[in-house]
């Protein structure tokens, strides 16, 4: 199949082969990406628990979420940098493998449940900007706060299964 | 000593029913990655605000304030997870250098924390007043932004030395 050819050449380049076959920089990498993990999940359900009523509820939204989500995207960006060359190095090995199949799946409905929230969740902003969330911005913090739950608890199950 | 201690937990029943379920470890983990999630961002945005990072928005006595059980309530989930992972395999975690690292900078971090927010407690102003207690608000700010990757780094490598 053309994309396990592809898969096949992308672990044989340099940089994976190294981080494949040193004893640290797996590790190192794998650090780089939970610590950024750890903080794009953290900014995330901050927002998501201001979305439910749970945190925050004496602050307005925008507030809350322009505060957080710029974190957010730096946090993102070093944890997919540092995932990619993670999944560089075994790259066929991750590609056949359920749970990393599975934590793609949610990160791909997290993605959409962000961008639908985006469009028709902050329609109406300024009527709640303040207050408690309609029933939609509501259930796009719950979706969110689950799919991030099954976004680590998938990425901590790769490393029970490879 | 350490080492007769580990081998007696792993083979007490509650060890050995923890290590059957190959679920357990990976889900304790899960919860314990989450509740790290928690801890870290609020500790980040007390730090920021204490180093100067952020600027804008509440003071600082509020925030501190409002980060108080959060940080709390996510150390004493962590504690519980970390008991669980412990007692299923006491060896990996007990013996292990990392895992030791890991515990002092856990603990350096609480005692920041308890300090920054007494002070706080009896005056708002207190990491504000003077130049000095400024330099002090960023040093410790700093201190704690480095104690936490460190804990998250050494937490990491438990599974590698």
């Amino acid at each position: 199949m053309a994309l396990e050819q592809a898969l096949a050449r992308l672990q044989d380049f340099s940089l994976p082969t190294q981080i494949r076959e040193s004893d640290w920089l797996f590790p190192t990498i794998e650090t780089v990406h939970v610590f950024a993990l750890v903080l794009v999940v953290g900014t995330i359900m901050t927002v998501d628990l201001r979305l439910l009523g749970v945190a925050n509820k004496e602050r307005p939204f925008s507030e809350v979420a322009s505060e957080m989500l710029p974190w957010t995207w730096v946090a993102f960006g070093i944890a997919a940098l540092a995932g990619m060359l993670m999944f560089s190095s075994k790259a066929l090995t991750y590609y056949g493998n359920i749970p990393f199949r599975l934590k793609m799946i949610c990160l791909l409905l997290a993605g959409i449940n962000m961008v639908m929230f985006h469009w028709l969740g902050t329609r109406h902003l300024e009527a709640w900007d303040r207050g408690r969330p309609p029933l939609a911005a509501k259930f796009a913090g719950g979706a969110s706060l689950l799919l991030w739950a099954c976004i680590v608890a998938a990425g901590r199950w790769i490393g029970f299964t490879t | 000593m350490i080492e007769q201690f580990c081998d007696w937990l792993s083979r007490t029943g509650i060890s050995v029913a923890f290590q059957s379920a190959n679920w357990f470890v990976p889900l304790v983990q899960t919860v314990h990655i989450i509740a790290i999630a928690i801890l870290l961002t609020s500790v980040y945005v007390v730090s920021f605000r204490l180093i100067g990072i952020t600027r804008t928005g509440r003071p600082l006595a509020v925030l501190a304030a409002k980060s108080t059980p959060w940080v709390w309530t996510t150390l004493c989930v962590l504690l519980g997870t970390g008991i669980l992972l412990t007692i299923t395999e006491p060896a990996r975690e007990l013996l292990n250098w990392a895992f030791r690292v890991k515990m002092l900078m856990v603990m350096a971090l609480a005692g920041i924390l308890l300090v920054v927010q007494i002070r706080l407690r009896r005056s708002p102003e207190y990491w504000t007043e003077s130049p000095s207690r400024r330099r002090a608000a960023r040093a410790i700010g700093i201190a704690a932004v480095i104690i936490g990757a460190g804990i998250v780094t050494a937490g990491r490598w438990i599974a590698y030395v």
